[in-house]
């Protein structure tokens, strides 16, 4: 009797330990051919997360230290009119170069990969028209610009003088940063101006809506902000005249 | 009738794993911790009833709260970023080796002995 019982209890161990062997070495085969799941990969993936907070503890530091600096000038043109009127033209500067966070009324437009195409047979032959290239965000904020765009900004990253939108296999590069599709493109200026620069019949937006890439607006929003440009520009060969 | 028992648990286990679904990857890492615990029990009741101290009670308790034990322990090292399931996995299989040393040398024992009667018999025999 006793002997039975040790051994339908092991027995029902045992069932429950293969079931789980089993589980488990399908589960492991099967993310194995999907995900590469090494040491060396996990490795990889721990230094450039640990590379990528030393960058945002650095671009902290940055921001408070700008503070401290803007404090510092404020404190040593106190007293001192034209040092003031320095400081004022400087401010105004970097807001014009993008270096400053600049709010104001505008419109904003997304532009979408359409990813409901391949639904449509005839839109299928050809991948490549709808999908947002580089040239559209080009297109897009050239008639911006051109519409008197005081400040213009394509998911988060600002368009300023060495701004390059570049396409860099399936993500598009701007300000050396990588984004992908939705772009989020943010403009502050003349709202109706804006508005009609874009929406004009045989506008950018037309042919790209013609290409059955997915537009969402232009939207007219009264209080845009958009962020500063986040890196440096350096000029190294050209001088004043 | 033992290993009668755990041949035909491990076949129909095999068995129904085979068909059974899989899981997500993020939970892997529990199931193996739990099926090394799950194995240091057999391993364990094994060497209880060689030893025939066999008690279901401990043997079911300690089944469940070693696994779950594991289970938590290694939750834990995720969250502090620390592998605590590397020391379950040394406990376990230290005691596996151990309880192994228990089974292997009863079973020895039991060999030699018989050996030896044998001898013994075959001996008496050739005086006779």
């Amino acid at each position: 009797m006793k002997k039975k019982q040790i051994a339908i209890t092991l027995g029902i161990v045992c069932f429950i330990l293969t079931i789980a062997i089993a589980i488990q070495l399908k589960t492991i085969r099967n993310t194995n051919t999907t995900i590469s799941q090494s040491l060396a990969d996990n490795a990889l993936r721990d230094e450039v997360l640990k590379w990528k907070e030393k960058y945002d503890v650095t671009y902290k530091e940055l921001a408070s230290s700008e503070k401290e600096l803007d404090s510092i000038r404020k404190e040593a043109t106190r007293n001192d009119t034209t040092s003031q009127a320095k400081q004022e033209e400087i401010k105004q500067n970097n807001m014009l170069l993008g270096m400053t966070n600049v709010q104001g009324s505008g419109i904003e437009i997304v532009l979408k990969d359409n990813l409901t195409a391949s639904n449509d047979p005839l839109l299928t032959l050809n991948p490549s028209n709808v999908i947002v290239h580089n040239i559209d965000l080009i297109e897009v904020i050239n008639a911006l610009k051109n519409a008197g765009a005081e400040a213009i900004s394509v998911n988060g990253q600002r368009v300023v003088p060495t701004t390059s939108i570049t396409c860099v296999g399936n993500v598009i590069k701007i300000n050396g940063q990588k984004i992908g599709s939705p772009f989020v493109i943010r403009a502050i200026g003349n709202q109706e101006l804006l508005y009609g620069s874009l929406v004009i019949p045989g506008g950018y937006l037309n042919i790209l809506k013609d290409a059955h890439v997915v537009v969402e607006g232009p939207n007219k929003v009264d209080h845009i902000n958009i962020e500063k440009y986040d890196g440096v520009i350096n000029f190294k060969y050209i001088k004043s005249r | 009738m033992i290993l009668i028992a755990i041949v035909i648990g491990c076949i129909l286990g095999a068995v129904i794993g085979i068909s059974a679904p899989m899981i997500p990857y993020t939970y892997s890492g529990y199931l193996a911790i739990a099926i090394i615990a799950a194995l240091d029990s057999v391993f364990g009741g094994l060497a209880s009833t060689v030893n025939k101290n066999f008690d279901l009670k401990i043997f079911v308790s300690g089944f469940f709260g070693n696994a779950i034990l594991s289970i938590l322990l290694t939750y834990l090292g995720q969250k502090l970023n620390v592998d605590i399931y590397l020391a379950a996995i040394v406990v376990f299989v230290g005691r596996m080796f151990n309880n192994l040393a228990i089974i292997r040398r009863y079973y020895l024992e039991k060999w030699t002995n018989r050996n030896q009667n044998q001898t013994q018999e075959q001996t008496t025999g050739e005086e006779k």
